[in-house]
C-alpha cells in the first residue's frame, strides 16, 4: 500500500494480539469481512510475538487462557511456553481468513474523529484508512518501560527490554544484570542461571510467589480432549472457576488472605533455608496488591552458584560498572530489563482525537477510564478492548476480552438496525460507571494492601488499570450491549425522506 | 487500610433460646437484605466463610446459625429450626421482608419457612435442599449412623466423599483434604440433625411458596442428589433452576460460581421468569 491511497472499511481494528484478532475472528466468522487489522510490527500475536525471552510462558492455564471459541487439544501442558502460545495465535488468524486483512508495518500515528463524514481518519507508516469504528486492541503490556538510569547510555554491554529480547547476543559464560522481579524476571532468571557466570538480580520490592501446578498433559489426555470436546468445556469450566475463587484474597476477605499468605510463605520457607535471604525475599504488603507470581524455579535460581540477590534498585551505571542503591557494585557485560510496560499510560491515546480535536491523553490526563470499561464520551464510533479498568489479577484476560467482543458487536448491530451513524457514551453515564467502580473498589487489595503497584495511576490514586470485581461480574455488567447510557446521531440516509421527494 | 473482618459474631435471644448471627449492618444503598441459613452441622463460618464477606461487599447480610434447643437427648423437629430462623429474623430485622437464602438442610427450613411466613420473605434462594428425604439418602443416612455409632474414623472419609463431587475429588490430593478431614466435629446436636434429614416432608408446604425462588442444584450430588432440586423446581410455582457441576460441597468448591447466580439473581430478579432454566455459564 503506498501513501497516497486511502482505504475505507466499515470497522479498523488496531493490533493482533488476543484482543485484535478475538474481534476479527467474530466479524469474519458472521460473515462480515468489511474490517481491516493495522499492526505496527510484521507478524500477529502481539504480547506473544514480543516476548521471546527464555522461560517466556503463560501463567493463566492454556485451556483457560486461549479462545473459547478456538479450543486447543494439543497444548503440551497446563502453562504452555510462549513458542506455543504464539503458534496458536498465528494458526488462528491464518485458519480463521484473517491474514488478506491485516496490514503489516503499519503503525497508528493519529487518529481523528472527523464528525461530519461520521468516521475515523486514521494515518499509519503504510497508509491511510477511514473507517466507521475504529477499536483498538492494542494491549497494556505492549510498550516496555524503562526506568531512567543515569550512566546507561555509557555502558559498553548489551542491555534489552525483556519483550525486546536480543538473541544475538550470546550469554553463554557471561556476567548479567537482570533488573525487576516481576511475572517475566521470575520466568527468565531460572533460565539465566543455567547459563550466565555471574547473576546479578536487582529486587526493589520482592513478590508473594506461590507454587506451579505445572505438568505435561499425557497423549491420552489429549487425544481425550480430541475426541471428546466437553472435556476440554469442563476443564475449561473447572480452572476459570478455580481462579474466580481466589478472588475472596483479593477482596481482602481475612480468611482467604491469611490463607493465600501461607501458601506463598511456605513455598518460600520450604525453597529458601537461609533466613538472611529469606528475609529479602519476604513481601511487606498484601498479597494481590501486586499480581501475585507462580514458580517453582525462581527461588532455587537465587540460590544457585552464580546468583546474588541485589535487594535494591539498579541506581547508576559508571561504564561497565552497575552500582545498586544499597552502594553495591558489580561488574557485568550485559543488563536485562524486566520492568514491565508503559500500562497505567497507555502511548495509543496521545495518538487518538475525538470530537473537536480532543486528545485521548489529556482527557486521561488524571487516569484513564471508560464506559462500561469500553468506550469514551467524546470521542464516538470508538472501542478499546483491554483498556481501563479490565484487568484481572485473578483470571484470564482472554474471558474478558471476549466478553468486550461481544459487546463490541451488539453495539455494531444495535447501531444497524436503528441506522445510527455515531455513537458515543454521555459524559454522565461515564462518570457514574466509573465512580460506582471506584467504590467498590474500596476494601480490595489494590487500594489498600499497601504498596504501590501499576495498577492504579499515581497520578490520581484511581484504580484504572483493574478490574476490582470477580471475572464475571464483567461478562455481567460489559459483556452484553445496552443503549443506555449512549447517544446517537441517526444517518441522514437512514431518516424518512420528506413526502414528494 | 484493609477490608475489616465482617465475621463478627452477634447474640440474639429468641424464645429462650440463644443463638449467634452474623450480620454486615451496611445497606450500600439497596433496599433488599439477605439472610442466610446453613446446613447440617454448619455454621455461617463453616459454610459460608466465602459467601458472607462477598456478598456483603454489596449488600446487607445476615447469617443464622441456629442452635441446639434446650431439651437434650430429645428429637430435633424442623419447626424448631424454622422458628428460631423466623424469629431471629423478626428481632434483627422487624418489619423487614428479606431475601432468605438457604443450603442444604438449611434450605428445608428456608423452604418451610417462606410457605409458612411469606409476610417475612420477599424472594428465597435454596441451594442443595430437597422436600422429601428418599431411599438413597436413608441408605447413606444408615452408613453414617453406623460409622458414628462405631466410633470409627472411617467417618471422616466417608463424609468426604459423600460431600464432594467425583471431579472436584479427583483433582485433590489427600493433603489438600486432610486439614478439613481432621477439622470435622462431631457432637450430639449434629447428630440430632443428621437423625432430622431422615425424615424431611414438606412436599405440601412447599407447594405453597409463591415468592420469586431460585432453586440451585448440583451435578455430582451424592448427600442430596439433584434429582430433589428438580423437584424443587417443579413444585414451586416462581422458580428458576441452575445447576453447578460440583458435589453437595458447592460451598467449598465453587463458591465463585454460586455466587454468580445468587447475585445475578439479587440484581436481576427478573432476568429469568418462572420457569427458566438459567444457562450454564461458559467462560
Ligand atoms: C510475558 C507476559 C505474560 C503474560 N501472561 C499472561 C497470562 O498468563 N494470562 C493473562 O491473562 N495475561 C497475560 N499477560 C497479559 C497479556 O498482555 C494479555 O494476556 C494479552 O496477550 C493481551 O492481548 P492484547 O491483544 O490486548 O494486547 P497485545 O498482545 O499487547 O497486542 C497489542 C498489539 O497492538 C499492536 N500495537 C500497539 N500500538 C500500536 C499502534 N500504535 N499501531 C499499530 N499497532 C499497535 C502491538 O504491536 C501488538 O501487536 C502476559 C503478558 C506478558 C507481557
Amino acid at each position: 500500500m503506498t501513501d497516497q491511497t486511502v482505504q475505507h472499511v466499515k470497522t479498523l481494528i488496531v493490533g493482533s494480539g488476543f484482543a485484535g484478532l478475538g474481534l476479527a475472528i467474530r466479524l469474519k466468522r458472521r460473515g462480515d469481512g468489511d474490517f481491516a487489522i493495522i499492526e505496527r510490527a510484521h507478524d500477529v500475536g502481539g504480547t506473544w510475538r514480543d516476548n521471546t525471552y527464555p522461560g517466556a510462558a503463560c501463567d493463566v492455564p492454556s485451556h483457560l487462557y486461549s479462545f473459547s471459541f478456538r479450543p486447543n487439544p494439543d497444548w503440551s501442558s497446563v502453562f504452555s511456553p510462549g513458542p506455543e502460545i504464539q503458534q496458536y495465535l498465528r494458526d488462528a488468524a491464518r485458519e480463521e481468513g484473517l491474514l488478506p486483512h491485516v496490514h503489516f508495518g503499519a503503525d497508528m500515528l493519529d487518529a481523528s474523529w472527523d464528525d461530519n463524514a461520521a468516521r475515523w481518519t486514521v494515518t499509519t507508516s503504510a497508509g491511510t484508512f477511514t473507517s466507521t469504528y475504529l477499536v483498538t486492541g492494542t494491549g497494556h503490556l505492549a510498550d516496555e518501560a524503562f526506568p531512567a538510569i543515569e550512566g546507561l547510555e555509557d555502558f559498553p554491554g548489551a542491555k534489552f527490554h525483556s519483550a525486546r529480547w536480543d538473541h544475538s547476543v550470546p550469554l553463554d559464560g557471561k556476567r548479567i544484570g537482570v533488573v525487576g522481579t516481576g511475572a517475566s524476571a521470575i520466568q527468565i532468571v531460572p533460565e539465566l542461571a543455567k547459563i550466565a557466570s555471574e547473576l546479578v538480580v536487582f529486587q526493589r520490592t520482592p513478590a508473594y510467589i506461590i507454587p506451579r501446578a505445572e505438568r505435561a498433559y499425557t497423549e491420552g489426555e489429549k487425544r481425550l480432549f480430541r475426541r471428546d470436546p466437553s472435556a476440554i468445556t469442563e476443564l475449561r469450566s473447572e480452572l476459570f472457576w478455580g481462579g474466580e475463587n481466589t478472588y475472596a484474597q483479593r477482596r481482602a476477605v481475612p480468611q482467604f488472605l491469611e490463607a493465600g499468605k501461607k501458601m506463598a510463605l511456605d513455598h518460600l520457607a520450604a525453597q529458601v533455608p537461609d533466613p538472611e535471604l529469606r528475609a529479602k525475599l519476604t513481601p511487606d504488603y498484601e498479597p494481590g496488591c501486586k499480581r501475585v507470581l507462580i514458580s517453582n524455579a525462581f527461588y532455587p535460581a537465587l540460590q544457585a552458584e552464580v546468583t546474588t540477590l541485589e535487594a535494591s534498585a539498579l541506581r547508576r551505571v559508571e561504564g561497565s560498572t552497575v552500582v545498586a542503591a544499597s552502594g553495591a557494585e558489580y561488574d557485568l557485560d550485559v543488563l536485562v530489563f524486566a520492568t514491565g510496560f508503559e500500562a497505567t499510560e497507555p502511548p495509543y491515546a496521545a495518538l487518538v482525537h475525538g470530537r473537536d480535536g480532543v486528545n485521548l491523553s489529556d482527557h486521561w490526563k488524571s487516569g484513564m477510564q471508560a464506559y462500561d470499561s469500553v468506550a469514551v464520551a467524546g470521542f464516538p464510533n470508538l472501542f478499546s478492548i483491554n483498556g481501563p479498568n479490565t484487568s484481572l489479577g485473578h483470571n484470564s484476560i482472554v474471558y474478558i476480552i471476549e466478553s468486550q467482543v461481544e459487546y463490541i458487536l451488539g453495539a455494531f448491530d444495535y447501531a444497524a438496525e436503528h441506522g445510527i451513524e455515531v455513537i458515543e457514551p454521555t459524559r454522565e453515564a461515564e462518570e457514574a460507571y466509573v465512580d460506582k467502580l471506584q467504590a467498590d473498589a474500596q476494601g480490595t487489595v489494590w487500594i489498600d494492601g499497601g504498596c504501590k503497584s501499576w495498577y492504579v495511576d499515581q497520578r490520581s490514586g484511581k484504580l484504572t488499570l483493574i478490574w476490582p470485581d470477580f471475572g464475571f461480574a464483567f461478562r455481567d455488567k460489559n459483556g452484553t450491549f445496552s443503549p443506555d447510557g449512549y447517544q446517537t446521531r441517526i444517518a441522514p440516509q437512514a431518516l424518512p425522506q420528506p413526502a414528494g421527494v | 487500610m484493609l477490608a475489616t473482618d465482617l465475621m463478627i459474631p452477634a447474640v440474639a435471644d429468641i424464645r429462650g433460646t440463644s443463638i449467634t448471627y452474623y450480620d454486615s449492618r451496611d445497606e450500600k444503598d439497596r433496599d433488599d437484605v439477605l439472610v442466610m441459613v446453613h446446613g447440617t452441622s454448619g455454621s455461617t463460618k463453616t459454610h459460608f466463610g466465602f459467601l458472607f464477606p462477598i456478598l456483603a461487599a454489596k449488600q446487607r447480610v445476615v447469617s443464622i446459625d441456629w442452635s441446639q434447643p434446650d431439651r437434650d437427648g430429645e428429637r430435633l423437629e424442623l419447626d424448631q429450626l424454622v422458628d428460631q430462623v423466623a424469629g431471629a429474623i423478626e428481632v434483627i430485622l422487624p418489619g423487614r421482608k428479606v431475601v432468605l437464602l438457604g443450603y442444604s438442610l438449611g434450605a428445608v427450613v428456608t423452604a418451610a419457612l417462606a410457605a409458612r411466613r411469606p409476610d417475612l420473605v420477599e424472594r428465597l434462594v435454596l441451594v442443595a435442599g430437597w422436600m422429601k428425604t428418599d431411599l438413597q439418602q436413608i441408605l447413606r443416612n444408615d452408613v453414617w449412623q453406623a460409622l458414628r455409632a462405631s466410633g470409627d474414623d472411617a467417618i471422616r472419609s466417608y463424609s468426604t466423599f459423600c460431600a464432594f463431587g467425583g471431579p472436584f475429588l479427583g483433582s485433590k490430593t489427600l493433603a489438600d483434604l486432610q486439614p478439613a478431614m481432621d477439622a470435622m466435629a462431631f457432637d450430639a446436636f449434629g447428630d440430632q440433625q443428621m437423625e432430622l434429614n431422615r425424615r424431611i416432608d414438606i412436599v405440601e408446604e412447599v407447594h405453597r411458596i409463591s415468592v420469586p425462588t431460585l432453586v440451585i442444584g448440583c451435578t455430582h450430588d451424592q448427600m442430596v442428589p439433584i434429582r430433589h432440586q428438580k423437584a424443587l423446581f417443579g413444585a414451586i410455582e416462581d422458580a428458576r433452576f441452575a445447576e453447578i457441576p460440583t458435589g453437595h460441597a458447592v460451598v467449598f468448591e465453587r463458591p465463585s460460581e454460586l455466587t454468580h447466580h445468587i447475585q445475578r439473581f439479587l440484581d436481576e430478579p427478573e432476568a429469568f421468569t418462572a420457569g427458566s432454566i438459567v444457562p450454564t455459564p461458559q467462560p
